[in-house]
């Protein structure tokens, strides 16, 4: 049976994780490390990398390295103008179309950058399936989780990232209440919950009810540009005032030491950051404006709630930027209770949303989570208007319908415009999608009764139906999303994604095979010109096994700049078995000359 | 079968479809009992191995349940949709809140008269302290009103739980059009304060 995992697709870090025998776990590479960075590399060569390599190549070649991409879901090119300049790989796109970066000379949409890092835990989850000898290892299908105060377009974008690598997205939960579903694992705990998750780029809070098993949302509040790299910025921009060297590798350099120093301040009351030393005092006063952003949201979520900050019964952090104490000192002041943090702040989340994949396939009813839509639905009416139709904070499923007519006679079409956001003006709200509703039967202006029925299911994802009531006609419904990807667009990079997967893997096979070569013949090479091998005569070594060794290197030389990656391997082996002999030789003579109290380079 | 029976239900009312008497007054722990416990039955978790067609229906369900929850939990709401489903919706919205509720004329006209004569204040370059006093005191006869309105809403609500009797909806109908009336007021007040 094919595997289902819980994905936490961070803006800084994503994490993979299983359900085994009743206790979510999180999966691990060899050296024990559950975090992916959330980084994209591709190389000259279009080799695409994922994680800690892809971070390392941040360092190297910044301008082909894509990070923080989830700040672009959903996004159209006029929404990141501003930022767009702060990194160092080219964000594009055409004028009202999706944003595209540029890594060498290839673009992607974001969604496409997520699929990598998407596959990279998919094949992470793989391998570990296939190590605890799974029959069949395959991961096909996952729960995601997004920040609670993602929109529309911002969760379908997530959902496209995922059936481009390959999965089927089983649901789309949000982050703070996936952190609850871990943290209410091992007791049965009823009351209120505040979950406040400041992660890499976002800003969530979520006011829960738990009750019978039953996580019910009752209200949520964020900002989904708001987190800890925020604060990176602020640090750069400190240091940055007084440098030259401003290379997107420098540049990166920097960023490297400020996240440093923003973790060692965590630990430490004093760290130093480019020579300089920084105290906990002086980036508590330069990064309060952020943490002081972040309490609006909560303030407002209680409202929302009906409740006062007494009310609440428990606190639970969440995000690796929690860890910073000046963080928890606000979040307790606000409620007036130590928030909770024993589970890891990087890691709940993933684990809640392996609870989540795995209530969906075993139907186990112990546990149910009630969410809720961030943000209000509305459509444009008359004079640029929005008109609610489900209000935020309703529990999902949700539905909400708007009734339809005509203007003039005969006209058997109506545009539609859905938009999202609590602001009373079109242009001040997010324009999710724009429709035309066809196949009106034609009647007198005013006379037909077109119903229009918005269906939000429990990913929060929208879909529209309609049905004109006189004749009881359905209605064709073409949505083009204002930023999304269509279906068709998935589908294509569906399948280009399968051909670049394998290309990629064979790239990366090809490099890997020369690098071996390329460190065979280095050592060879060392060893034919060290006045040693002149020393060593023809009783050791053969005339005849110097001239196969030098054949062999040179057969290998030949070959190294092909393509063909079985050849370069065979070569290898050839000259590693040929080299055999010469280098227990001189090992040999190498201890000898130890023993006789001689350095090696003397003899 | 199931789906059919599924289907059907969701022409109950809200209601019918928890269960309970079309009653203003609700035991609020009760009543969640019943929402947590219905969200169990219906909701698509529980359905992602089932066929399409129960798959649809646990969405259409859950989705009645949440709207359901929704109008009920709120004693306003609750109000509104109780006159709805007895016929007795109050006009629409344009009407609520152009035409002046016979009990509020005096208070809304004494308003109108203080609010012309802060505009003119303003105007004139007052202080804000000034005004802004005055709004303050303009505001508390209609906070009045509205706290006289929550008893007479709670007071009525019981009768009609008592009696069943629709007179008593046609007085909830007034008191809930005036209601949203003085809530603009407020919100008119509110505004002009922090304008």
């Amino acid at each position: 049976m094919s595997k289902v995992v819980g994905i936490d697709l961070g803006t800084t870090n994503s994490l993979v994780a299983y359900v085994k025998n009743g206790v979510p776990i999180v999966i691990r590479d060899t050296d024990g490390d559950g975090l992916v960075p959330s980084v994209v590399s591709v190389s000259q060569d279009n080799t695409i990398h994922v994680g800690r390599e892809a971070q390392r190549r941040l360092l190297t070649d910044a301008a082909r390295t894509a990070y923080s991409v989830k700040r672009f879901m959903g996004k159209g090119r006029e929404d990141v103008r501003h930022e767009a300049e702060h990194f160092p790989f080219r964000v594009g796109g055409d004028s009202g179309e999706v944003v595209r970066i540029g890594l060498g000379d290839r673009e992607f949409t974001p969604p496409e950058i997520s699929a990598f890092i998407l596959r990279e835990l998919k094949h992470r989850a793989e391998e570990h399936f296939a190590e605890q000898g799974e029959v069949d290892n395959e991961v096909d299908r996952a729960v995601i989780t997004v920040p609670a105060y993602f929109n529309d377009a911002q969760r379908t974008a997530t959902r496209d990232a995922g059936r481009i690598a390959g999965l089927e997205v089983l649901r789309i939960i949000n982050e703070p209440t996936a952190a609850s579903l871990a943290y209410g694992l091992d007791k049965k705990h009823s009351g209120v919950v505040a979950v406040y998750d400041l992660g890499g780029g976002t800003f969530d809070i979520s006011i829960l009810r738990v009750e019978d098993g039953v996580f019910q949302v009752l209200s949520t509040n964020g900002d989904t540009h708001l987190g800890g790299d925020d604060i990176d910025v602020l640090l750069m921009d400190r240091v940055l005032a007084g440098r030259v060297d401003r290379t997107p590798e420098a540049v990166q350099e920097l960023r490297k030491a400020v996240i440093q120093a923003k973790l060692d301040l965590s630990e430490r009351d004093e760290t130093t950051l480019n020579g300089q030393p920084i105290s906990r005092a002086e980036f508590e006063a330069l990064i309060a404006p952020i943490v002081e952003r972040t309490l609006g949201p909560c303030r407002q979520a209680l409202t929302d709630a009906g409740l006062e900050p007494s009310q609440i019964d428990e606190v639970v952090l969440v995000g690796g930027s929690t860890r910073i104490p000046l963080v928890r000192r606000k979040v307790e002041e606000l409620f007036g209770r130590r928030p909770h943090s024993e589970l890891n702040p990087d890691e709940v989340v993933a684990l809640g949303a392996a609870v989540q994949a795995d209530i969906l396939v075993t139907g186990n009813r112990e546990m149910l989570l009630l969410d809720v839509t961030p943000l209000s639905l509305g459509i444009e009416t008359m004079g640029g208007v929005v008109s609610k139709i489900i209000l935020r904070n309703s529990t999902i499923p949700a539905t909400g319908s708007e009734m339809f007519t005509t203007a003039v006679d005969n006209q058997t079409a109506v545009d539609i415009h859905v938009l999202q956001g609590e602001r009373e003006l079109v242009a001040d709200n997010r324009s999710l999608y724009r429709f035309k509703l066809r196949g009106i039967p034609p009647m007198p202006a005013g006379l037909p009764r077109v119903q229009v029925q918005f269906q939000i299911d429990a990913s929060g994802i929208l879909s529209v139906t309609a049905r004109e009531l006189r004749t009881e006609i359905e209605q064709t419904i073409e949505v083009k999303p204002s930023y999304g990807l269509t279906d068709e667009e998935v589908e294509r990079m569906l399948l280009e994604s399968f051909e670049h997967a394998e290309a990629d893997f064979a790239a990366r096979q090809l490099i890997e095979a020369r690098n071996e070569a390329e460190s065979v013949i280095q050592a060879t090479e060392k060893s034919l010109r060290s006045p040693e091998f002149a020393s060593i005569d023809t009783t050791e070594i053969s005339a005849d096994e110097r001239k196969k060794i030098e054949s062999v290197l040179a057969g290998l030389k030949m070959v190294l700049k092909s393509t063909d990656r079985e050849t370069i391997q065979k070569w290898t082996h050839a000259l590693n078995d040929a080299t055999q002999h010469l280098a227990e030789v001189m090992m040999n003579r190498s201890v000898s000359a130890a023993l006789a109290g001689k350095n090696v380079d003397d003899v | 079968m199931r789906v059919r029976k599924l289907l059907r239900s969701l022409n109950l009312d809200f209601f019918s479809f928890l269960s309970l008497p079309r009653k203003l007054n609700l035991d609020m722990a009760d009543f969640e009992q019943r929402y947590r416990a219905l969200s169990r039955q219906f909701h698509p978790d529980y359905f992602y191995n089932a066929a399409p067609a129960e798959r649809r229906a646990s969405l259409e369900k859950s989705s009645y349940l949440n709207d359901a929850y929704r109008t009920l939990r709120h004693p306003i709401s609750r109000v509104e949709y109780l006159l709805k489903l007895e016929g007795l919706a109050p006009q629409g919205p344009e009407q609520a809140s152009k035409q002046v509720p016979a009990g509020l004329l005096e208070e809304v006209f004494a308003l109108n008269e203080e609010l012309d004569e802060v505009r003119e204040q303003r105007s004139s370059g007052a202080a804000p302290d000034v005004w802004k006093g005055r709004l303050e005191r303009a505001r508390l006869p209609i906070e009045a009103k509205r706290a006289e309105h929550e008893a007479q809403l709670q007071e009525l609500s019981a009768r009609w739980d008592a009696t069943g009797d629709r007179a008593v909806l046609e007085s909830l109908r007034d008191r809930i059009l005036e209601r949203n009336y003085i809530t603009n007021l407020l919100a008119g007040i509110e505004r002009e304060l922090n304008s």
